[in-house]
């Protein structure tokens, strides 16, 4: 499944990936994250519980942040396992600076699912994908404004 | 054929319905058996992995738990067989890798079973299922048969170099064919894809196995298709069980298709686990578990080509096939690309020269075997999307072509039968027959004008043809042998008159939808002169009846009910002579009609049921003869059956949408002497009903990594009755010359003959639109039909 997209938002580069780079923002914005954990430079061990009409689980596995240049770019590789299926996805995501203060957070990725995620949800997922995507990126813009609103 | 009462020929009504339409049908998940246990199953999520580890310690410990069992625990014991040889061209055996009853070395398809839970409760063992830890590497994947065999295509098997489990031809020499092409005038060409369908029995699979101690014998109750055949391959081949020690039974059973007809590893590993466990094991598939372990269907890949003189006669066939065999051999899995497909490439017509080559291919996908039809409507697809398209491209006229090319009538008694170039020989036929009869159904004069008016009005109308023929009643056990069937294909019958008159009739054969209950009855009602009232069908159960080789092929009538019929035949013979003796005659002298046996000439006589208890008291009685009256008989066909009819379907397709609606369905089937109409035309609606649905709804998606993903009804379309029009059916009878009933077989011919129609009437559809397009991929669904629009030149 192909996971592509983008969105612009109203904060620095170098603000975004502050954000993105933190654990516990990490843990706020997420969709559905129960737990989050460092378990070394740039890996991360999950729970996350989604829910998407026929199919919902409880996944959990690890987060990896891969080919890190700074602000720019990174490579987000995600394994999860759940009694539903598995999935795996290698994300590249990129910051593109846009007059001054904005950045378009841009995303392109590859998931390979098994299992009954794969074989019921397949229809369902990728609509599960864009909502999830949304409310992270809302959820983001709501703690960019918040770090925004107390510097003023 | 010869009538008594009149029973033959009637629609009456199914004697079975009483107990399926209120719910007192008794199917396996409905018997529950003191102290029962439940199954449950750890399958692969990925289509090609190693596993690396198995953790089951977390689950044993679970409530409930009695067992859990994996790979390691089996691997001394076989796999599942396979019944059908199939040798390489070079005259080597085909590639056998071991289908182990649980992995543990690699999975190679998803839904691979790793390991199996028994727990107290159904609940218990998935729970604890989920707590069983498999820890897989990862390997790469190749779904598609024409594909796997590239040099450097992950390899399936370590065993099976590039995945070639067989290939395999028949016919002429390439060389003979490849001349005649030369010569043609025209070659029609065609690459195509006949996708994997999922066969969707409305009962899940469902065992249920237990071991009694005392008497040391193992009984299975399976949702099968042929209890006998599971026994044999089971006890002999799988478990070593001595066979007498095994009871296998298969109670009433929701619909099969072909998919219950395998023998399948959870079976055996039900049953031996329940001497382990020394509880009754049941399982019963959930569907999603249905959609990736039952055994599947179809799916080849094709290159085909047809040459024809300028007048449209055609001089040669070449077909070039890659048949997904899936991850391992299923039972009858190789017979059905090669002996049940290459065997039909004659059609009904007379072409001259024929080379059908087969490679089958294993991939890390379901087992694919027999599907309603099996190889047959394979064939025919192939056939009837060749000639409809070439008449086309000529110009020609589809139905004219295909007047041109038939094979003329013959009877297969005053004519001989017709030897085909694909090792058949047929028994009788009459194609112009039933292609006249569907025309003028169609009203086929009136047709191509309003199919020019439709031009007009901006729509797109087309009538498909399909004139196809099967070959049933599975089968010559000689001829079988000599094809590398591992297994005679008779079948046995045995009457069981009761000192009363009453009469049981045991028959090897399998219902699970065909209505054997009443067809047999009324054949036995027919010739012994009782009431169908007075008459029970017995099957299912091998330890009820001497053997039997089950259901599918469209054998039960034709080969079941002949061995029935030579059973009757043997119990008026004696009760000739019971008769004769009793009324003081000669047993030449007597006659047996209307349930009475008379002296030929008088009024003397003797009723059946007098005759059935002088031959169980024999107070009265011929010295040389011996008490009761009771015959088994097996009757072992000379020759397949042939099948044959004309499928007509109009469709329109929406120009905006390319959606396809089908408007009309004819069908003209000859399945030879009919014993019940109503049940053959049911028959014949279901399976046009599962043809059409392989021509535009169904079809399983594999991705590149193997997952299907349509594995629900939320994604895997089955046709329903709004998506139908009221089919339009019909008879021609040309009896079966070489058994008893005439009889010919009608389980599969609908589905053999719809698919290729409709696909052919949205083709002559999109062409009277000026859109040239030769070939969508099945099924034909409306983003399929609106892309092949834009992308030809309107």
């Amino acid at each position: 499944m192909q996971l592509t997209g983008k969105q612009v938002l109203n904060a620095a580069p170098s603000k975004v990936w502050e954000k993105l780079m933190d654990t516990p923002t990490l843990a706020r914005i997420v969709p559905g994250i129960t737990k989050l954990e460092q378990t070394g430079e740039n890996a991360y061990t999950s729970t996350i519980q989604i829910k998407m009409g026929p199919v919902n689980g409880s996944f959990s596995g690890n987060l990896q942040m891969q080919d890190i240049t700074e602000p720019t770019n990174f490579t987000l590789k995600v394994q999860q396992n759940s009694k539903i299926g598995n999935a795996n996805a290698a994300i590249k995501v990129d910051l593109i600076p846009l007059n001054g203060e904005q950045t378009e957070v841009a995303f392109d990725g590859d998931a390979k699912l098994s299992g009954l995620l794969a074989g019921m949800g397949q229809r369902v997922i990728s609509g599960v994908a864009n909502t999830l995507t949304k409310q992270f990126f809302s959820n983001l813009e709501k703690e960019l404004a918040g770090s925004n609103t107390e510097k003023v | 054929m010869s009538t008594m009462n009149g029973m033959v020929g009637k629609s009456v009504k199914r004697v079975e319905d009483k107990r399926f339409v209120t719910g007192k049908g008794k199917y396996t998940d409905d018997i529950i058996l003191p102290l029962q246990t439940y199954a449950y199953f750890v399958r692969s999520p990925y289509a090609h992995a190693r596993i690396v580890n198995v953790d089951t310690g977390a689950a044993i410990d679970m409530p409930g738990v009695l067992a859990i069992y994996t790979g390691k625990d089996v691997e001394a014991i076989n796999g599942v067989p396979c019944g059908w040889q199939v040798n390489f061209k070079n005259g080597d055996t085909m590639k056998e890798p071991k289908h182990p009853l649980l992995v543990a070395d690699k999975v190679r398809h998803v839904g691979d079973a790793v390991a199996m839970v028994v727990a107290q409760t159904r609940e218990q063992a998935k729970d604890a299922a989920q707590m069983v830890m498999v820890d897989y590497e990862e390997l790469p994947v190749v779904v598609n048969a024409a594909e796997a065999v590239k040099p450097g295509a992950p390899q399936v098997h370590a065993d099976v170099p590039n995945n070639i489990c067989y290939d395999w031809e028949l016919g002429n020499s390439k060389a003979e064919v490849d001349q005649a092409m030369l010569e043609a005038a025209h070659i029609t060409s065609l690459e195509f894809v006949n996708q994997r369908m999922i066969a969707n029995a409305i009962e899940p699979r469902s065992y249920n196995a237990f071991y009694d101690e005392a008497n040391e014998k193992y009984t299975l109750y399976t949702s099968t298709q042929d209890p006998h055949l599971i026994r044999l391959l089971m006890s002999a081949f799988v478990l070593g069980i001595p066979e007498h020690k095994v009871r296998v039974i298969g109670p009433d059973v929701g619909g099969g298709f072909g998919s219950k007809g395998d023998h399948y590893a959870e079976e055996a590993l039900l049953t031996w686990a329940s001497q382990k466990v020394g509880r009754p094991i049941k399982w019963t598939a959930e569907r999603s578990e249905s959609f990736v372990s039952d055994a599947q269907g179809r799916d080849h890949v094709t290159k085909a080509e047809m040459g024809f003189d300028k007048e449209g006669k055609i001089l040669a066939l070449r077909v070039k096939t890659y048949a997904n065999q899936g991850a391992y051999l299923g039972t009858f899995g190789p017979a059905v690309p090669t002996y049940l497909y290459g065997t039909l490439m004659q059609g009904l017509y007379t072409t001259p020269k024929i080379n059908v080559d087969v490679t089958g291919v294993f991939t890390n996908t379901t087992v694919v075997d027999a599907y309603r039809g099996a190889g047959r409507p394979e064939a025919t697809y192939l056939l009837e999307r060749l000639i409809d398209l070439a008449a086309l491209e000529m110009g020609m006229d589809p139905a004219d072509i295909r007047f041109k090319n038939f094979v003329p009538p013959f009877d297969g008694t005053n004519q001989p039968g017709y030897q085909t170039q694909v090792a058949l020989l047929y028994d009788s036929g009459n194609y112009e027959g039933v292609l006249r009869k569907g025309l003028s159904m169609l009203g086929y004069d009136d047709f191509r004008k309003k199919q020019q008016e439709a031009t007009r009005n901006g729509k797109l109308l087309g009538v498909g043809f399909s004139t196809y023929i099967e070959a049933c009643g599975l089968a010559p056990s000689a001829v079988a042998g000599a094809l590398g069937a591992r297994a005679g294909l008779y079948e046995m019958g045995q009457v069981r008159v009761q000192p009363t008159g009453k009469v049981t009739i045991y028959t090897g054969t399998h219902a699970h939808g065909q209505g054997h209950e009443t067809t047999f009855a009324q054949v036995v009602a027919d010739r012994l002169g009782i009431p169908m009232a007075d008459i029970e069908i017995v099957h299912g159960d091998s330890d009820s009846m001497a053997f039997g080789m089950g259901t599918y092929g469209s054998r039960s009538l034709a080969v079941g009910g002949s061995a029935i019929v030579k059973s009757i035949d043997k119990v008026i013979e004696k009760g000739k002579k019971i008769a004769a003796h009793k009324l003081e005659a000669n047993a030449g002298d007597m006659e047996f009609a209307n349930g009475k046996f008379t002296v030929k000439g008088t009024d003397k006589s003797i009723s059946f049921g007098d005759v059935a208890l002088t031959a169980y008291v024999p107070h009265v009685y011929p010295a040389d003869l011996e008490p009761g009256l009771d015959f088994t008989s097996f009757y072992d066909p000379t020759n397949f059956t042939y099948p044959f009819g004309c499928h007509i379907a109009v469709v329109e397709v929406d120009k905006e949408t390319g959606k396809v609606e089908l408007k009309r369905f004819i069908a003209v089937d000859d399945v030879g002497n009919i014993i019940n109409p109503m049940i053959v035309e049911g028959q014949i609606h279901g399976g046009v009903a599962q043809g059409i649905g392989q021509a535009l709804f169904e079809g399983a998606e594999f991705d590149s990594n193997g997952q299907l993903t349509n594995a629900s009804y939320m994604d895997y379309c089955m046709p329903r009755a709004d998506d139908l029009p009221m089919f339009e059916t019909t008879n021609q009878v040309t009896p079966c010359p070489h058994n008893p009933l005439g009889a010919k077989g009608a389980g599969e011919a609908g589905t053999i003959g719809a698919t290729p129609a409709v696909v052919n009437a949205v083709i002559d559809a999109l062409w009277s639109g000026g859109h040239k397009v030769k070939d969508i991929r099945m099924p034909l669904t409306s983003e399929r039909v609106w892309r092949a629009m834009q992308a030809s030149v309107n």
